[in-house]
């Protein structure tokens, strides 16, 4: 599943923007691929991250992954929800799972992101 | 170290019910087998065996025949425990050893007469052994360090029971495990004395008998004749593995889904096969046996298969030696594991109460709301009820940035990140 609207990464982020925040989190496939998740490693409010730098760690019981942050830019919120309920991610990954808001500090690091038909197409090809 | 020859992957006969049961993305390649992690989730497969049954694709495994009139004896030199004491229609968990004492797999071994026996072995180590079993027969390889020049006199034939030159009598294993496993065999008999027999089953017992689909259908085997044994790989109180030819693997996994489904039979994953074994606190090869500590028998807790009093066995010598020498064991740690507590992996450092590294973690899984650990830690250390912490290794970059250490050694001082308590292995359920 794809939500039309959103941006995407290779790694299987995605992001949506707003203005100048961005929403991240990780995609259907990402959490197919995880299973049911029982830990999430959220980033500390006020970190800079640039575009692919490790922003958090999504762990289930089979396996630990790195989220890497779409763009570049200051963590402002963190879904703390997700440190009592990861599995937040398993069931609306792009809804009530996301894991941060950035505010993003450079409009350029968006441009390179996949919009939802080109991650379609990205998928059939792995 | 016997080397491992490679495999490529390999759908096993149940690969067209797995897509059709769970999505693609969750098969993974399994000891060169293409076999689901899950179908459903892991946590509700492991609560469907303890509660109702699971069925597992078992038909990876290993599956071999040794037949002859000296098979016995070939099978107590090459294998550790006690042959001569296994009667027919029973089962028995062994080793089979190199010369040096390292462990090539643990097996089980069926006698179904005097001279005919069904070894069961690891998927993965399949190729290794019958490569091993070969060379042995051919007096390829010292058996005995103490006298090299000893060698194997035996006309037994070894045959690979999967493939189909062995036609009518080729078998896999599917196992049923959870206390709804009886009934839902005895929806597929209807002769009250092997419902009898299969009833008063004891564990590591098996019979040889058909299972009737009725009604039958077209295109169906009406009867499909079965090895059915009290064994498995779950802690289940009642479980069973059921041999079968491949051809009709599929029809037996099918009838069985369809009959149990309404008991709450579901399917089960490797994730949940896991999950169980380590919970009941079995061993698998390669974490809590041989692997990257070399871990013997004793170690693992299973000494008992390993009958030091033969004349002789492969690796006897070696066994004997470690017996005395040994100095590290499995144990069984519970921790706290509800949604949103980092789960604790495979190399983690095990503390004790002072925050003494004793050890590391071999395998982890959740089971309900708790985490269960098998661990490697100090013989004299780690008693039932001990507390424990456990410390975890770096899994991210951001970890390691952090500080976090990417490996410990035994005697090292360390915070606990998490603590728990050693618990009575080999539990049931």
């Amino acid at each position: 599943m794809i939500a039309e609207g959103l941006l995407y990464t290779k790694d299987h982020e995605w992001a949506k923007i707003e203005g100048s925040t961005a929403t991240v989190g990780i995609t259907d496939y990402a959490q197919q691929l995880m299973g049911e998740l029982t830990y999430v490693e959220l980033p500390a409010i006020g970190k800079e991250f640039r575009v692919h730098d490790e922003m958090a760690v999504v762990e289930s019981s089979k396996s630990a992954s790195d989220v890497y942050s779409p763009v570049t830019g200051k963590v402002v919120e963190v879904n703390s929800n997700l440190e009592s309920k990861p599995e937040l991610i398993n069931d609306d990954c792009y809804g009530s799972g996301w894991i941060c808001k950035l505010a993003i500090t450079d409009a350029n690091s968006v441009e390179n992101l996949m919009n939802a038909k080109q991650y379609e197409e990205y998928l059939k090809g792995l | 170290m016997f080397e491992q020859p490679q495999t490529a992957g390999a759908e096993t006969v149940l690969y067209q019910e797995h897509i059709r049961l769970t999505d693609k993305s969750h098969i993974v390649d399994f000891a060169g087998f293409l076999m689901p992690l899950w179908y459903s989730s892991i946590s509700t497969e492991h609560t469907a065996v303890r509660q109702k049954a699971g069925i597992f694709d078992c038909t990876h495994m290993g599956v071999l025949e040794i037949a002859g009139a000296d098979a016995a004896d070939f099978l107590d030199l090459i294998t550790t425990n006690d042959i001569n004491s296994l009667a027919a229609g029973c089962a028995q968990y062994s080793y089979i050893l190199d010369a040096a004492g390292n462990v090539l797999d643990d097996i089980i071994v069926y006698r179904r007469s005097a001279d005919k026996f069904m070894m069961v072995v690891n998927a993965a180590n399949t190729p290794k052994i019958k490569a091993y079993l070969e060379a042995l027969k051919n007096n390829r390889i010292v058996i005995d360090p103490d006298n090299p020049g000893r060698k194997l006199k035996y006309k037994s034939v070894i045959r690979d029971m999967k493939i189909s030159d062995s036609k009518a009598d080729c078998r896999v294993d599917i196992a049923l495990q959870g206390p709804a496993a009886t009934d839902i065999i005895f929806s597929l008999i209807e002769n009250n004395r092997i419902r009898e027999e299969i009833k008063n089953l004891k564990p590591f017992h098996f019979i040889e008998a058909d299972l009737t689909v009725i009604p039958a259908k077209a295109g169906i085997y009406g009867d499909i004749d079965c090895i059915i044994s009290r064994t498995g790989y779950t802690g289940a109180k009642i479980g069973f593995e059921l041999f079968v030819h491949p051809v009709k693997a599929p029809q037996l996994w099918n009838i069985l889904l369809e009959k149990g489904s309404p008991l709450g039979l579901v399917p089960c994953g490797l994730g949940a096969r896991d999950s169980l074994r380590i919970e009941a606190g079995l061993p698998l090869y390669g974490h809590e046996l041989a692997g990257q500590f070399n871990i013997s028998p004793f170690e693992a807790g299973y000494g008992w298969a390993v009958k030091l009093e033969k004349e002789f066995f492969i690796g006897k010598t070696a066994m004997q030696h470690r017996v005395k020498t040994y100095d590290m064991k499995v144990a069984q740690i519970e921790l706290r594991g509800e949604k949103g507590i980092r789960p604790v992996r495979q190399n983690d450092g095990v503390l004790n109460k002072n925050g003494e590294c004793i050890g590391w973690t071999l395998s982890c899984a959740n089971a309900g709301e708790k985490q269960v650990a098998l661990v490697y830690v100090n013989k004299e250390s780690a008693k039932e009820n001990d507390p424990v912490g456990v410390y975890y290794l770096a899994r991210s970059q951001i970890q390691i940035q952090q500080g976090k250490l990417q490996s410990v050694r035994k005697g090292q001082n360390l915070q606990p990140c998490i603590t728990g308590t050693v618990v009575n292995r080999f539990a049931k359920f």
